[in-house]
């Protein structure tokens, strides 16, 4: 293959949601955050893993806006940014709707191709 | 937790996985469901090339003001009548369906529409070869034309 041509380097904040979202431990760590804040240590904790591998996964998450870290206290806990997270519910529900609408239309095409081979046998 | 940039649509219809198939990929059939709703797809506006690598084009307009929409993917899978799949690069950091034609066996097709988020570094490997088949034959195209 030459070039590569043509195909840019799409960095738009859904993407990156949906990249954050798609490593369950990054998923486990929002589920305990949607309970309160927590500091990497505290986060840590429950997943066997090193603060430095919890340390990664944040930084993913916090390039995707779903989180926020305090620069004030040392600890720098970690909250949740809820309304980054509902911007990926709403392409889900956007899409079933246009998946739904073109199934009812379909549904309606095959009724009148029906219709159509009945009316053509004698 | 569940949300992981995944959707995944099943619709049972009382047609052979045939004919559905067809209607997914033919533009006789496409023009008369494609939508979405508001917007029309004319026969003419959906450019099907059903091999892997070729190209899947719609032109929506929409009905209210005219103004028009091209959805542009590329074929990954096709393999009549059990599964089709095709990637669009530029929506949304690229995103896969995948549509799966599920035989009852008593006059019905289930029929399953998975639509993933890719992530860019696999999406592209996979878009590109795509895109650069499509090229590839473009050019092949153009040579016969020139000779």
């Amino acid at each position: 293959m030459g070039t590569v041509c043509g195909v840019a380097v799409v960095d738009d904040e859904l993407s990156l949601v949906f990249a954050a979202l798609a490593d369950p431990t990054r998923r486990a760590i929002l589920e305990r955050l949607a309970e309160g804040e927590a500091t990497v240590n505290q986060l840590a904790g429950p997943f066997a893993m090193t603060q430095q591998a919890i340390s990664k996964h944040l930084k993913v998450l916090e390039r995707a806006n779903l989180i926020s870290r305090s620069r004030t206290a040392q600890s720098r806990p970690c909250a949740l940014e809820a309304e980054h997270l509902d911007a990926a519910v709403d392409w889900i529900a956007r899409h079933r709707q246009i998946w739904a609408d073109r199934h009812d239309r379909l549904e309606q095409h095959l009724a009148a191709l029906q219709a159509r081979d009945k009316g053509m046998t004698p | 937790m569940t949300t992981t940039g995944e959707l995944t649509f099943s619709r049972v219809h009382r047609a052979s996985p045939e004919l559905l198939f067809d209607c997914m990929t033919n533009p006789e059939h496409l023009t008369h469901f494609w939508g979405p709703t508001g917007t029309t797809t004319p026969v003419g506006n959906i450019v099907v090339d059903l091999r892997p690598g070729g190209v899947f084009e719609t032109t929506m307009v929409n009905d209210a003001d005219g103004s028009t929409y091209t959805m542009r993917a590329v074929y990954v899978e096709v393999s009549w009548p059990d599964r089709l799949v095709w990637i669009e690069p530029n929506i949304e950091g690229g995103m896969r369906t995948t549509i799966t034609f599920n035989d009852l066996k008593d006059g019905r097709t289930e029929v399953i529409t998975h639509q993933t988020n890719v992530p860019e570094a696999y999406m592209s490997a996979e878009a590109r070869a795509g895109f650069a088949t499509s090229l590839d034959r473009f050019e092949g195209y153009l040579e016969t034309l020139l000779s």
